[in-house]
């Protein structure tokens, strides 16, 4: 009964909490429960969703240009962001940008980093997200049978994780494993999956922590791109 | 749009994607901007409000996941919080409504289950909300979409503060009990 009598007290505390009826005080305190409490963030979310729909029939109303002008000048002030993905930007053909990637392999080798690239990448792909907000390289070291993978910019989102996949003919993608927090890694490559190198894709998608939990994306891919030979 | 595309769209927004913003803008703003200019009144007000909304839900669209909303509830959330915000700022003194919504980051566990939002939502809740005495209907909508504390609305039914409260909290797990059915 007592037991009830919180649940029931809670779905009243989460109901007062969206629709703004608490005290400084009893917000905080609410608040500092939901941060621990998921069954308090559920109580919570089902009913700001169920509140939400009281503005349904509220009707549409365009704002003016002047406004969408205001917000981008003020979160972009940087001026226009360029149009076109990541490779169009620079300029670069396929090959020029094989041939930067390549040289990027070639000439990185920071000291104290734990992990080096190939000395000589015998294919290498270049993702990266439309917006070029996450670019990662890849390049496969024969030598040592592994893929190297260097995160240049981006990362997983809050509570996400970025996994690789391969992808090779009509199969199925395979997964290489999630991204590791470190921008450079070195992911080991079974025979079999070598010989699948050649003509195969890499993908980059958007996944639970610790990976999908399918086995296959669940999320949004967000970087493509093919291996090339070098 | 469907909550597929638009959930896409704001975990674009987290990765800095513009051109998803701009989706995204091209895809909420006549119905944020309909619902804080209800709340407001005066145009010039909501505009102001409206910019500082997606704002917010740019900033924050790291955080959508972790809340359990749908993104359209997401959205009119910070929308109708900031609304109110701006309305209480107005008349004076009054509490900030707080920005949980996008805020919280859970420190434990998994977010909340996925809620199914069905069409028809706003139906099933008025249904449940005539199930309630004409008053307190009044009195949950008076605090939703004008942003009336405990203290407005036991001035508006005039009784006190403990009896509001003590009507209204009856009435939301009335609600509760109606809407889980």
């Amino acid at each position: 009964m007592s037991a009830d009598a919180d649940k029931d007290d809670d779905q009243a505390l989460a109901a007062e909490y969206a629709l703004g009826l608490m005290s400084a005080e009893e917000a905080a305190a609410f608040e500092a429960r939901l941060a621990s409490e998921p069954a308090l963030r559920t109580a919570y979310a089902q009913w700001a969703e169920n509140f939400a729909a009281m503005a349904e029939d509220i009707p549409e109303e365009t704002p003016p240009a002047r406004v969408r002008a205001k917000i981008k000048a003020q979160l972009f002030p940087d001026a226009e962001p360029q149009r076109g993905n990541w490779m169009r930007r620079f300029g670069l053909g396929a090959v020029a940008l094989a041939a930067l990637v390549a040289a990027l392999f070639l000439t990185v080798d920071l000291p104290g980093q734990g992990v080096s690239p190939p000395a000589n990448p015998v294919y290498i792909a270049d993702m990266a997200s439309d917006d070029g907000a996450l670019v990662v390289h890849a390049g496969y070291d024969a030598e040592t049978s592994e893929l190297y993978i260097k995160r240049e910019q981006g990362e997983a989102r809050s509570g996400r994780a970025l996994e690789l996949w391969l992808i090779a003919g009509e199969n199925p993608p395979v997964s290489l494993g999630v991204l590791p927090e470190d921008d450079a890694t070195r992911v080991p490559v079974t025979p079999e999956l070598a010989a699948s190198l050649e003509g195969g894709v890499l993908a980059i998608s958007d996944e639970p922590l610790g990976g999908s939990p399918t086995g296959a994306p669940t999320g949004d891919v967000l970087a493509v791109a093919p291996l090339s030979e070098v | 749009m469907d909550r597929k595309e638009l959930e896409t769209l704001i975990a674009k927004c987290a990765l800095g994607d513009r051109a998803a913003f701009d989706a995204l803008y091209a895809a909420t703003s006549s119905k944020l901007f309909g619902i804080v200019l209800r709340i407001l009144k005066t145009r010039a007000e909501a505009e102001e409000v409206l910019q500082e909304v997606y704002v917010k839900i740019w900033q924050k669209s790291d955080r959508y996941a972790a809340g359990g909303f749908s993104p359209m509830t997401w959205v009119i959330t910070i929308a109708r919080n900031a609304a109110i915000d701006a309305l209480r700022r107005r008349k004076g003194g009054a509490e900030a409504l707080s920005e949980t919504v996008i805020n919280t980051v859970p420190d434990a566990g998994p977010g909340p289950e996925v809620l199914a939002v069905q069409a028809g939502e706003r139906a099933r809740l008025m249904g449940c909300m005539s199930e309630l005495e004409p008053d307190r209907a009044e009195a949950v909508q008076a605090a939703y979409l004008e942003g009336d504390s405990y203290a407005d609305l036991a001035e508006r039914y005039d009784v006190s503060i403990n009896t509001m409260r003590t009507w209204l909290r009856r009435s939301l797990l009335k609600l509760r009990e109606c809407l889980s059915r």
